[in-house]
C-alpha cells in the first residue's frame, strides 16, 4: 500500500477553520468520495484516493486502539468522534477532529461510512497527544499486532476508569477544552 | 492549464449538466449519498462539480449533526452538542438554535433531577419522623394503658375496702342499739329496786328500833339503785356519741366510695381511648399510630415511585 511507503517529514499542515474535510467509504472502508479539501490536504489526486482503503492516510503515530474503537462503534451503527493524526502522501501530517457516521438507505441497509473532519484547536491536540502517547507506549511493547491492539484498548479503558469518563465524554472534554 | 471558454468541450458540459441534474434530483429526494462523479475535459464542469458536491457536503453535515445532536439530547447525553464548526450562515444559525434548545432541555432535565432528589430526601425525612413519633406514641400508649389498668384495679380494691369499712361501722351501730336496749333494762331494774328500797325503808321505820338495821340496808340498796341509774345515763350518753360518730363515718365512707366509682369511670375512659373499645371502629391510640405510620409509608412509596 502506498501509505506505508510514505515517510513522515515532520512538517505539519493545517486547513481552514471553516473548512470540512469530507470523505465517504463503502462498508469495507474503501474510499468512494473525497472532497476537494481532502485531496488538497492529503496531497492525493482524486485517482489516487478513490478506490483506495481509507488507511492510505494512516500515520504510524496513531494508536491502533483508537481505530479498533472507531470500527467497533460504527459496527454498532453509532456515530463516533475521534481526534486523528493523518499522513499526507508528501509526508506532511495533519490533525483532524473526525466525526464518523454510518450511512443507511431507506430500508436501513448499511451503505457505507461518512466522515466529516474539522480543524481541531491547539489545546485539544496537545491534550489528545498526551493520551495517545500513553496508548502508543503500551502498544509498542507488543510485537504482534493483535496484542498491540489489546494492550492499547486496556490502557485506554484504564485511563477512562481513572478519570471516571466514557470515551465519548473524554473526547468532548478535550473538544470543550475541559480535559483533565 | 486554464481552459479558455471557447475551447470547452461542449460534450463534456452536456455530460456535466446531465450528471448534476441526476445528483440534484437524488439529493432532492433525500439521498445525500449522491455526489457528482469526476467529469474530465472541462474546467467549468469541474468547478460546477466541486460547487454542487460542496453544497451537498454541507447539507449532509448539517443533517447528520442535527439528527445526532437531537438524538443525544433525547438520551440525556448533553455533552454531545451540535458542532457548528465548518457550517456558516443559515446552517450555523439553525445549528445554534438547536444547541440552545438542547441547553434548555439540559437545564430542565437537571432541575427535574434536583426536584426529584429533594422530594426523595423529604420523603425519607417524613418517613423517619413519622416512624419515630408513631413508635413513641405506641410506647406511651402501652405505658398509659398499663397505668390506667393499674388505677382501675386500685379503685376496685379501694371501693371494696370502703364497703368493708361501711359494714364494720354499720355493725357498730347495731351493737350500740343492743347496748342501749340492755341499759334501758338495767334502768328499769334500778327504778324497781329504788321503789322496793323505799318500801323497805318505810317498813323498817314502822318496825321501830328492831327494823333500824334493815332500814340501813334498804338505804344502801336505794343508793346502789341511784348509782346504777347514773351509770346508765353515762353509758347512754357514750352510746349516743358512738352512734353519731358511726353515722358520720358512714357518710364519709359513702362519699369516698362514690368518688372512687366516678374515678373508675374516668380511668375506664382512658383505658378505652388507649387500648380501643369493644367496637371494631373503636380503635385505640397504638392502633391509630400504626394506621398513621402505614398511611405515611404508602404516601412516601407513591412519592418515591413518581
Amino acid at each position: 500500500m502506498r501509505a506505508t511507503e510514505v515517510r513522515p517529514s515532520g512538517i505539519e499542515r493545517t486547513f481552514g477553520e471553516n473548512e470540512l474535510i469530507v470523505s465517504k467509504t463503502d462498508p469495507r472502508g474503501v474510499i468512494t468520495y473525497a472532497n476537494d479539501v481532502f485531496l488538497r490536504i492529503s496531497a492525493l489526486s482524486e485517482d489516487q484516493a478513490l478506490g483506495s482503503p481509507h488507511n492510505i492516510i494512516r500515520h504510524p503515530d496513531m494508536p491502533r486502539a483508537v481505530f479498533k474503537l472507531l470500527w467497533d462503534t460504527l459496527e454498532q451503527r453509532k456515530e463516533i468522534f475521534a481526534y486523528v493524526l493523518n499522513l499526507a502522501s508528501d509526508g506532511a501530517h495533519y490533525w483532524v477532529y473526525a466525526h464518523v457516521t454510518p450511512s443507511f438507505d431507506r430500508s436501513g441497509r448499511l451503505l457505507g461510512y461518512h466522515s466529516n473532519r474539522r480543524r481541531p484547536s491547539q489545546p485539544a491536540v496537545a491534550a489528545i497527544r498526551e493520551v495517545y502517547a500513553r496508548l502508543l507506549d503500551e502498544e509498542r511493547r507488543q510485537s504482534r499486532t493483535p496484542d498491540a491492539v489489546a494492550a492499547g484498548m486496556a490502557a485506554l479503558e484504564r485511563m477512562l476508569a481513572e478519570r471516571g469518563r466514557t470515551y465519548d465524554e473524554l473526547v468532548w472534554d478535550v473538544t470543550d477544552g475541559g480535559a483533565r | 492549464m486554464k481552459a479558455r471558454p471557447e475551447t470547452v468541450d461542449a460534450a463534456a458540459l452536456d455530460e456535466a449538466v446531465r450528471l448534476v441534474t441526476e445528483v440534484c434530483e437524488r439529493a432532492c429526494n433525500g439521498d445525500l449519498e449522491a455526489r457528482v462523479p469526476v467529469i474530465s475535459g472541462s474546467e467549468r464542469a469541474a468547478r460546477i462539480r466541486i460547487a454542487i458536491n460542496g453544497l451537498l457536503d454541507h447539507v449532509d453535515a448539517f443533517v447528520r449533526e442535527s439528527g445526532a445532536a437531537s438524538a443525544a439530547a433525547a438520551e440525556g447525553r448533553f455533552h454531545r452538542r451540535f458542532l457548528t464548526q465548518g457550517l456558516d450562515g443559515a446552517y450555523r444559525a439553525a445549528a445554534e438554535q438547536i444547541t440552545h434548545s438542547n441547553q434548555v432541555m439540559s437545564r430542565t432535565a437537571a432541575q427535574f433531577a434536583d426536584a426529584a432528589r429533594a422530594r426523595q430526601a423529604l420523603a425519607d425525612e417524613l418517613e423517619s419522623a413519622v416512624l419515630t413519633v408513631s413508635e413513641q406514641v405506641a410506647t406511651a400508649a402501652t405505658e398509659m394503658g398499663r397505668s390506667a389498668n393499674g388505677l382501675a384495679d386500685f379503685a376496685r380494691v379501694a371501693v371494696a375496702d370502703a364497703e368493708r369499712g361501711l359494714g364494720t361501722v354499720s355493725s357498730l351501730r347495731t351493737s350500740s342499739d343492743e347496748i342501749r336496749h340492755a341499759v334501758d333494762l338495767i334502768n328499769q331494774v334500778a327504778a324497781q329496786t329504788r321503789l322496793l328500797a323505799l318500801n323497805a325503808t318505810i317498813e323498817a321505820a314502822r318496825a321501830g328500833s328492831a327494823g333500824r338495821g334493815f332500814g340501813v340496808v334498804a338505804n344502801e340498796v336505794k343508793n346502789l339503785a341511784n348509782e346504777t341509774s347514773a351509770s346508765s345515763e353515762e353509758i347512754m350518753s357514750q352510746v349516743n356519741t358512738v352512734q353519731q360518730s358511726a353515722a358520720d363515718a358512714i357518710g364519709v365512707l359513702e362519699a369516698v366510695t362514690n368518688r372512687i366509682r366516678e374515678m373508675s369511670v374516668l380511668v375506664e375512659g382512658i383505658a378505652q381511648a388507649v387500648d380501643g373499645g369493644h367496637q371494631i371502629e373503636d380503635v385505640g391510640l397504638s392502633q391509630l399510630a400504626e394506621v398513621l405510620r402505614a398511611e405515611v409509608s404508602r404516601f412516601v412509596s407513591t412519592i418515591r415511585a413518581s
